[in-house]
C-alpha cells in the first residue's frame, strides 16, 4: 500500500512537470506577452517596458523562465502575480474555495437524484421508468456545461426567480449572517444545477449497472429464499453493495465536475478559480496562470488517488501492491 | 470496512426507508427552496443600515462644492467591466485600477471635466514663480486622512520621491519627468510645497492633476523595507479595507473579488456643501464587476444600475425601456477617438535584409499623391451610417470636435470624390487596366491591410474600406489579427503594409508627442526615426517641443494647430470617424453634471451627487 501511494506521489510530480510546461510553452509560443498592450500606450516609455521586462523576467529565454519558476515552486514559492503584485497564493485562496464549494453542492446535487433513480431504474428494469431515464441521462450528458449555464442564465433572466450570475447579491454585506448564508445558498442553485446535471447522467448509469450486477449474485438468491420481504433485500443487502465501488469513485466525479466548473463559472460569472485563470491567461500574467493550472492539477490528481485509496480500502479484494 | 462506514454515514438513515426517500428528497428541497425564496424576499426589503457618519469637526479650509445642497443617503450602483489590480497607486497600470485609485487619493488639483479649468482639491491655491519652473502650492489646513492623521506637505514629498524611485519602476515616474529629468518637490512648511520642473514644462498642471498624493504615515515603513509595490493589493481589500487610508470622498467598504467592491463615505473628506453638511451624500457606491459589455448594457436596461455607458448601436433599444425604468440616455456628442488608418513608410530592412515593405509599394505609400487620392476615396458619411447607425462624424485630424480646447476645425478635408481620387493617381503615375489600378510598372495596387479582430466596429470600417477601394481599383486584402499580435507587428517586427487601429484622444496636446514627434515610438508609420526623414516631419518635430516649451496657452493652440493643419495635409494616418458616445443615468440623481469627454465617467463629481 505504502509503495502504491508512494508510486502515485512520484508519478504525481512527472504529471504536474508535464502539465505545467506543457502550458508555459502554449503561452509562451502565442503572440505577445504581458507587456505587448504597454506598448500600444502613448505615455509609456521604451525604458520602462525594459525594465519591467527585466524585473519579471521576461527577457530570458523561456526555459529558464521556466527553470527560475520551478526551482521557486519547488521552495514553495508560486510566485507574483504580473498585474496586481500579489503573491499568486493569495489570489488562488481568494478564489479556490469559491470553486471547492461549488463542486461539493453540485457532488451532493448530483447523488442526492442520481442514487435514487439509478436504483428504481435497476429495480424497475426496462419499465416505461428506466427507458425514459436513460433517454434523459444520455441527453443529459450530450449537453456541455457552458451550454446550460447560458440556458440558465437566460431562464433566470426571463423568469426573475434567480439571480444572474455572481456569487452574492449586491445587499449581501448589509444582511444578517443567516440571511448571508440563505443568500449564497440561493446563488448557488442555478451553478450548482448546471454543473451536476452532467454528473447525475453518469451517476445514475453507473448505480444502475451496479445494482443489477448485486441483484443478481447467490446471495440475493439466499436471501430472498430466507423469505425477506423483497424491501429489505433489495434495500438493506443490495443498495449496500451496489454502492460499495460507487462511492470510491468520487474522485473521478470531482475530477470531471472540477475541469466542468472551470466553464461555468466564466459563463455564470462565479467568482472561481476558473475565472482567475481566464483572465490569468488572456493578460498572459504567467505565474498566475501557472499557479492555476498547478493547482486544479494537484486538486485532480490527489482526487483520483483518493478515489482509488478508497476502493482499496472499501473492497478487500482490491489489495494494491500485494 | 466499507459496511461500517454506510453504517454510521448518513445515507443509510435515508437509504433504509425506502419508500420515503424520493418524496422526502423532494419535499425537503421543494420546502427549502420556499424558504430561501421567501427569506430572499425579506432580505431584499430591509433597507441598508444607515452609515455611520461620525460629527467630525469640519476643516477651517474646507472646500465647498457648487449646485443645490441635497440630502445625504442612497445607494448608487454601477457596473465595472473590469476588476482593479491594485489600490496602490506607485504600480497601477491599467485603466481600471487607476479609476478606483482616483476616487480613493486626491490630487493637489484638477481639471473639471465640464469647465476645462483647474480646480483646487488638496492645495487651495497655487503660484507660478517668474522663471516658469517653480511652482509653489498652499495645501488646506487641518486636511486628514480617513484614519484621522493629518495630510500635510510630507505626503505630497513622499509621494514624489516613492515614485521617482529605481527600486520600484512605475508608468507614472515617466509622466512625471521632463528630458528624462525628474521634478524636485521640496517641503517649504507643513502646507507649502514647491515643484521645480527642469524646464519650462507647459503640461505641468496637466500632470499634476495626475498625482495621487499617498499616504505617508502608512506606507512610509514598506518604502523603506523595499516592499511598497506589494501593498495594497486585492487581498488587503478584501480581508482589511479599512487599512488602505484614504483622502478621497469614499473609502473601501467591502471588496468581493470577481464580484464587487462597496464604497462608503470617508468620514475626513475635506469637502461640505453650501449648507455646511459634509459631502459625500451617497451612503454606498456599489460596483458590480461584469466582463461582458452586453451584459452590463442589460443590466442598465432592466433597471438593477443606476449609470451606464451605451455605444451608438446599443442607444436605439436601450431607449425603449426609459419610461419604465426612469432613465435618460444623454447624447455626450462625439467621442474624443480616433480611428485611422495609415501605410507603412518604413524604408528599413529586417535582420536578413528583406526590406520591411516591398520597394514597389513603398514607393506608392510615400507618395503623398496616393496617400490623398485613398482619403478622398474613402466614403466617411457611409461609413457613419453603416458602422455607427449614423450616429457619429467624419474625422479630418487627430483631435476630434470633443476635444473642445485644442480642436483645430480648419484643417484640410477630403469629402468623397473617387473622381478626384482617379485623377490625384493619374498624375501619380497610375493607370486603369480594366478595372484593376496599375503603378507606372504595371504592378496591381494590392494592399494588406492589418487590425485586430476583438473589435467588430473597427472590423466593419475596414470592410467598408475595402469596398470604398474597390472603386479605385485598388484591392485591399484585410487581415484580422490577435490584438497582441498586431502591436508586435506594428512596434517590432514591421512586416505589415497597412494598419487601421484607434487611439483614444481629448487630452493635453504634450500628450501626442510620442505619435507626433518623428522619434517617436507610436509615429506609426515610420517610428522611432533617428533624424526627421521629411521637412513636414521636422516642422511637426519643431512645433511639438515648442508648445512643450511655453506656458502661454494661446501659443500653444497656434502650434497645436499647425501641427494638425500639417497632419491632415499629409495624410500619414488617414482618418476616418469618430463615434458619438451615449450615457444613461436613473432620473433620481440629482446635481449630475455631463462631460463633454467621455474618458470622464458621468459620475466624476460622484461626492455631490445624491437623491430626494
Amino acid at each position: 500500500m505504502k509503495t502504491f501511494v508512494l508510486r502515485r506521489c512520484v508519478a504525481m510530480i512527472f504529471l504536474v512537470l508535464g502539465v505545467s510546461a506543457l502550458a508555459w510553452l502554449l503561452m509562451y509560443l502565442s503572440p505577445g506577452d504581458f507587456l505587448t498592450p504597454l506598448k500600444a500606450q502613448r505615455d509609456v516609455s521604451p525604458q520602462l517596458i525594459e525594465s519591467l521586462r527585466h524585473q519579471f523576467g521576461l527577457d530570458r529565454p523561456w526555459y529558464i523562465q521556466y527553470g527560475r519558476w520551478l526551482w521557486n515552486i519547488v521552495h514553495g514559492h508560486f510566485g507574483e502575480s504580473f498585474s496586481s503584485k500579489t503573491p499568486v497564493i493569495e489570489l488562488l485562496k481568494l478564489k479556490l474555495p469559491n470553486t471547492l464549494l461549488l463542486n461539493l453542492t453540485s457532488l451532493m446535487f448530483a447523488w442526492v437524484i442520481a442514487i435514487p433513480l439509478g436504483v428504481l431504474s435497476a429495480i424497475y428494469q426496462d419499465s416505461i421508468f428506466d427507458r425514459i431515464s436513460a433517454f434523459l441521462a444520455y441527453a443529459a450528458l450530450s449537453l456541455p456545461e457552458f451550454f446550460l449555464g447560458l440556458l440558465a442564465i437566460y431562464f433566470a433572466a426571463q423568469t426573475g426567480w434567480f439571480p444572474i450570475g455572481g456569487m452574492t447579491s449586491i445587499e449581501y454585506d448589509f444582511l444578517s449572517p443567516w440571511s448571508q448564508f440563505w443568500d449564497k445558498a440561493y446563488h448557488l442553485i442555478l451553478p450548482t444545477i448546471v454543473l451536476g446535471i452532467g454528473g447525475i447522467a453518469s451517476t445514475m448509469r453507473l448505480m444502475r449497472a451496479n445494482f443489477l450486477e448485486n441483484i443478481r449474485a447467490e446471495y440475493v438468491l439466499t436471501a430472498r429464499a430466507k423469505g425477506l420481504p423483497e424491501g429489505i433485500v433489495m434495500f438493506r443487502h443490495v443498495l449496500r453493495n451496489a454502492i460499495n465501488p460507487f462511492l470510491s469513485s468520487v474522485g473521478y466525479v470531482f475530477a470531471g465536475l472540477f475541469s466542468g466548473s472551470l466553464l461555468v463559472e466564466n459563463v455564470m460569472n462565479y467568482p472561481g478559480i476558473g475565472q482567475l485563470l481566464y483572465q490569468a491567461i488572456i493578460s498572459k500574467d504567467m505565474f498566475l496562470a501557472l499557479g492555476s493550472v498547478v493547482m486544479g492539477s494537484v486538486v485532480l490528481i490527489l482526487g483520483n488517488l483518493v478515489s482509488d485509496l478508497l476502493l482499496a480500502w472499501s473492497d478487500p479484494r482490491i489489495r494494491l501492491g500485494n | 470496512m466499507g459496511r461500517r462506514w454506510i453504517k454510521t454515514g448518513f445515507l443509510r438513515r435515508n437509504l433504509a426507508i425506502p419508500e420515503e426517500v424520493d418524496y422526502a428528497l423532494n419535499y425537503s428541497v421543494l420546502r427549502n427552496l420556499l424558504i430561501t425564496l421567501g427569506l430572499l424576499f425579506i432580505a431584499g426589503c430591509t433597507p441598508p443600515p444607515k452609515v455611520n457618519r461620525p460629527n467630525l469637526p469640519i476643516l477651517a479650509d474646507h472646500g465647498v462644492m457648487e449646485g443645490i445642497p441635497g440630502k445625504p443617503g442612497g445607494i448608487f450602483v454601477e457596473t465595472e467591466p473590469g476588476e482593479p489590480n491594485t489600490f496602490n497607486w506607485f504600480i497601477s497600470e491599467d485603466r481600471t485600477s487607476a479609476d478606483y485609485i482616483e476616487i480613493f487619493f486626491m490630487p493637489l488639483v484638477t481639471l473639471n471635466p465640464v469647465t476645462n479649468q483647474f480646480e483646487p482639491v488638496l492645495a487651495k491655491s497655487w503660484e507660478v514663480l517668474p522663471d516658469q519652473k517653480n511652482f509653489i502650492f498652499h495645501l488646506r489646513e487641518g486636511l486628514q486622512w480617513s484614519d484621522g492623521a493629518p495630510l500635510t506637505a510630507d505626503d505630497v514629498v513622499f509621494s514624489f520621491q516613492a515614485v521617482y524611485d529605481k527600486r520600484y519602476p512605475n508608468r507614472n515616474a515617466d509622466d512625471l519627468s521632463d528630458d528624462d529629468k525628474p521634478f524636485i518637490v521640496t517641503k517649504i512648511n507643513d502646507t507649502t510645497v514647491q515643484i521645480q520642473t527642469p524646464n519650462i514644462f507647459a503640461p505641468f498642471l496637466t500632470k499634476i492633476t495626475d498625482v495621487c498624493i499617498m499616504p505617508k504615515h502608512s506606507l512610509d515603513h514598506f518604502y523603506q523595507d523595499g516592499t511598497l509595490q506589494k501593498q495594497w493589493n486585492r487581498s488587503t481589500a478584501q480581508n482589511n479595507p479599512n487599512s488602505i487610508v484614504v483622502s478621497g470622498a469614499y473609502k473601501i467598504f467591502s471588496y468581493h473579488p470577481g464580484e464587487r467592491i462597496v464604497l462608503s463615505p470617508n468620514p475626513y473628506y475635506y469637502k461640505t456643501d453650501t449648507a455646511g453638511v459634509r459631502l459625500p451624500y451617497i451612503d454606498f457606491l456599489i460596483n458590480k464587476f461584469v466582463k461582458d459589455q452586453n451584459a452590463s448594457v442589460i443590466a442598465f436596461a432592466s433597471g438593477l444600475t443606476d449609470a451606464e455607458g451605451i455605444s451608438p448601436d446599443d442607444v436605439e433599444w436601450v431607449r425603449r425601456s426609459a419610461k419604465l425604468h426612469d432613465f435618460t440616455i444623454y447624447d455626450r456628442g462625439l467621442s474624443a477617438a480616433s480611428n485611422f488608418l495609415w501605410f507603412n513608410q518604413n524604408p528599413g530592412k529586417d535582420k536578413d535584409g528583406k526590406p520591411f515593405v516591398d520597394p514597389i509599394k513603398l514607393k506608392w505609400f510615400q507618395d503623398i499623391r496616393f496617400r490623398q487620392a485613398v482619403s478622398y476615396g474613402i466614403d466617411r458619411q457611409g461609413m457613419v451610417d453603416g458602422v455607427l447607425f449614423g450616429r457619429g462624424a467624419p474625422l479630418w485630424s487627430g483631435e476630434s470636435p470633443a476635444n473642445v480646447k485644442w480642436f483645430n476645425p480648419n484643417v484640410k478635408k477630403y469629402p468623397y470624390d473617387p473622381e478626384k481620387a482617379k485623377s490625384l493617381l493619374a498624375e501619380a503615375g497610375f493607370h486603369f487596366d480594366g478595372t484593376i489600378l496599375r503603378d507606372a510598372g504595371g504592378h496591381p495596387v494590392e494592399i494588406d491591410l492589418f487590425t485586430n479582430k476583438e473589435n467588430q466596429i473597427r472590423e466593419n470600417m475596414a470592410t467598408v474600406f475595402q469596398e470604398n477601394m474597390k472603386t479605385l481599383g485598388i484591392t485591399i486584402h484585410l487581415k484580422f489579427v490577435d490584438f497582441n499580435a498586431l502591436i508586435e507587428k506594428l512596434s517590432e517586427s514591421y512586416n505589415y503594409e497597412a494598419s487601421l487601429l484607434g487611439l483614444i484622444g481629448g487630452f493635453d496636446p504634450s500628450d501626442g508627442i510620442s505619435v507626433y514627434l518623428s522619434k517617436g515610438r507610436l509615429h506609426q508609420w515610420y517610428p522611432n526615426q533617428p533624424k526627421p526623414t521629411t521637412p513636414w516631419e521636422a516642422r511637426i518635430d519643431e512645433l511639438m517641443i515648442a508648445e512643450l516649451r511655453t506656458l502661454d496657452e494661446s501659443k500653444r493652440k497656434e502650434y497645436y494647430n499647425e501641427v494638425q493643419e500639417i497632419m491632415s495635409e499629409q495624410c500619414a494616418f488617414i482618418y476616418l470617424i469618430t463615434s458619438n458616445s451615449y450615457s444613461g443615468l436613473r432620473n433620481k440623481w440629482q446635481n449630475i453634471q455631463i462631460p463633454k469627454l467621455v474618458y470622464q465617467p458621468l459620475t466624476w463629481n460622484r461626492e455631490q451627487i445624491w437623491t430626494p
